[in-house]
């Protein structure tokens, strides 16, 4: 395959009107990642209109769409590790090591290093996009409700690493989480499951009410309790960056999660937020044998958020390549091709080298834009802690409501949201982490959907699920990240056993 | 087992039985899901059922293995808990009723009330919430926000 796309498109992505769009397309991106009310779509839902009616040329119009969605990923990440309101679903799991990070003082250590590797994320995955587009685009072909159920056994797999000292508390999490993806219509029979009759649970329980509810009203229960109890302080702000042995000591993590998030990414109906639980759990599975993650660890923090960044980049590939989008964000963005009269699909990189490479070379200046603009900025975020808690806590509380109510124009779900935050609280006092319960709602509905979606097309064989080869593949991986950790702590405790005296 | 171990050890224990009785609940209602077709062999049925058997299991294990709790917090930390869930109930049960501005105004000085500010500097921060708030989420992002009788 020929790149001549790529050097088409540089020229493109460096007219001095793109790098403009793209630039305040970053900027905006940015911000709207960052309130937990407004996600990439919605951004680029409302900006569509705006970029067609004004007459900016398709490739211009798809740059700062680009911009706006992976800008959103970048964002994201600000509000989970300084409040514990993620501002996107694919920011989950950022609040799990960088909100403690916040806590103790690192605010500005973890909003750089969380901009370092959505840089890394971002930029190994535009490069895998460059080269592998197309011959990716197979990879989103083969996956048929059987491998994809079996890709969620593999990620449930991987869950194995968040159980702790209590893994029957990791464990009744994770069902609780399934459970709460069953309530609302089954898409395979048209019932309506756990609504007693409330048209609000009919869509079932939306992803960002539950992590809303779960994380931060939670949290603002927590922290009255320390207020009554004078325990509650204001929380201090170093401003140390991290070091360069810290941002080296992220890299390999970081690659990690890029490569799980690029390939979630390319598979459409996943997204950010599978991409981001699916690398955290593996990354602490490989990496966490000292239990520091969950408890401010740099690489629990880095490898959500390359691989957030990693499957919204990833994402481009089924659209560009076969017309199918990868996420609802992409969705979106195949509407405005079909606007500007496109038609997406392998040729696209023959016929438009312009707009694809204009498109992707955006991408490569976008990442580096969205660094330094990021960078100097973390001391501006990091500073917002230093509020008192009289002002911040209102605040989180206001976003919290917002977040729901501008999403759904539900008071019902703003209700529901309070009502999670109660049933999380008592968790987190019982006990109980919250990611477990938000990994079981984020990969427990694509897996009941899959599985079912795959016997129907056998007729009930089981033997589908063990058909393919790409099956076989995930199932050997399910396993052997299960069995591959057990056998080797054997192994280092024998030889450990071995070498001390008798 | 000291006093603390044995309490932590009840509470545990209250929530396992809390957590089987649920699963019960789910369960039953999970079979009683009415649907007159369905193309798979498992049904919108059997997802529930599997998941409800698995709730109960794990709830016996932890009626088993209660682990450990974290302190609960006292008749203060509990009424001041209860007071911010129902003043934010309230404001957004009267969203809809009164408006946006007014509605977070009334949260917001609660909450900075609860968080130890003075009548004064709660009513400053309520008020000026409430303004930003409703500039950035309503004409600035053009968000649909209620509006009230007021208009805001």
């Amino acid at each position: 395959m020929s790149f001549d796309f790529l050097w088409q498109g540089m020229g493109v992505a460096l007219m001095p009107q793109n790098l403009l769009i793209g630039l305040v397309g970053c900027f905006l991106g940015t911000i709207i990642g960052c309130l937990p009310a407004i996600g990439p779509i919605n951004g680029i839902a409302l900006l569509l209109p705006i970029a067609y009616t004004s007459g900016l040329p398709a490739e211009s119009a798809l740059i700062l769409l680009a911009a706006v969605y992976y800008g959103a990923e970048y964002g994201g990440r600000i509000s989970s590790i300084l409040l514990n309101v993620p501002g996107d679903a694919g920011a989950v799991m950022t609040a799990v090591d960088g909100y403690p990070m916040a806590r103790r003082g690192e605010a500005a250590k973890a909003l750089a290093i969380s901009g370092i590797s959505s840089f890394y994320g971002g930029m190994i995955a535009v490069i895998a996009m460059t080269f592998l587009a197309v011959p990716l685009s197979w990879l989103a072909i083969k996956f048929g409700p059987a491998e994809y159920f079996v890709l969620m056994v593999f990620a449930f797999a991987t869950l194995g690493s968040m159980v702790g000292h209590e893994p029957v508390k990791t464990l009744l999490g994770c069902v609780l989480g399934l459970m709460l993806t069953t309530i609302g219509l089954d898409a395979t029979s048209g019932a309506y499951r756990f609504t007693f009759d409330q048209p609000e649970l009919h869509d079932g329980i939306e992803f960002i009410i539950l992590v809303i509810g779960l994380f931060s009203i939670s949290e603002v229960l927590l922290m009255l309790e320390s207020q009554v109890k004078g325990t509650l302080k204001p929380l201090a702000v170093t401003g140390s960056y991290p070091s360069w042995a810290e941002i080296r000591y992220i890299w390999w993590p970081s690659v990690r999660a890029t490569v799980i998030g690029f390939i979630i990414g390319v598979l459409p109906g996943t997204g950010a937020s599978v991409a981001s639980a699916v690398s955290y759990t593996t990354e602490k599975r490989l990496s966490d044998k000292d239990g520091t993650f969950g408890k401010g660890d740099i690489r629990g923090l880095a490898a959500p958020e390359a691989a957030n960044n990693a499957a919204a980049t990833g994402a481009f590939v089924p659209m560009l390549t076969l017309g199918v989008p990868g996420s609802g964000t992409t969705a979106v963005m195949l509407g405005a091709l079909m606007l500007y009269n496109i038609q997406p699909g392998p040729q696209l990189f023959v016929e438009q080298p312009k707009l694809v490479g204009g498109l992707i070379a955006s991408m490569y200046i976008g990442n580096i834009l969205l660094l330094i603009m990021n960078l100097p900025m973390v001391q501006v975020f990091a500073r917002m802690l230093l509020m008192p808690n009289w002002i911040l806590i209102p605040g989180i509380t206001a976003l919290s409501i917002l977040g729901v109510y501008t999403a759904y124009a539900s008071v019902m779900s703003v209700l529901i949201m309070f009502g999670i935050g109660i049933i999380g609280y008592l968790l987190r006092k019982l006990g109980f982490d919250m990611a477990p319960i938000v990994l079981g709602f984020v990969l427990g509905k694509v897996m009941e959907v899959n599985f079912r979606n795959a016997l129907a097309l056998s007729g009930g064989e089981f033997g589908i699920f063990f058909s393919s080869t790409l099956s076989i593949i995930l199932w050997i991986m399910a396993i052997a990240i299960v069995l591959v950790p057990i056998w080797l702590r054997r192994r280092q405790a024998a030889r450990a056993a071995a070498g001390q005296p008798a | 087992m000291s006093d603390l171990a044995q309490r932590q050890r009840r509470i545990g224990r209250i929530a396992a039985g809390v957590l089987m009785a649920f699963a019960v609940f789910y369960g039953v209602f999970g079979l009683m899901i009415e649907y007159s077709f369905s193309s798979d062999p498992i049904g919108p049925r059997g997802f529930p059922a599997g998941l409800a058997v698995a709730l109960f299991a794990l709830g016996a294990w932890y009626w088993l293995v209660p682990g450990s709790t974290e302190e609960w917090p006292g008749q203060e930390g509990r009424i001041a808990a209860l007071t911010f869930l129902v003043v934010s109930a309230a404001c957004v049960l009267a969203m809809d009723w009164i408006g946006f501005v007014p509605a977070m105004l009334v949260l917001m000085t609660a909450i900075a009330r609860l968080f130890g500010a003075n009548w004064t500097l709660a009513l400053v921060n309520g008020a000026g919430q409430a303004l930003l708030w409703w500039l950035l989420f309503g004409p600035l992002l053009g968000g649909t926000l209620p509006k009230g009788p007021l208009g805001f």
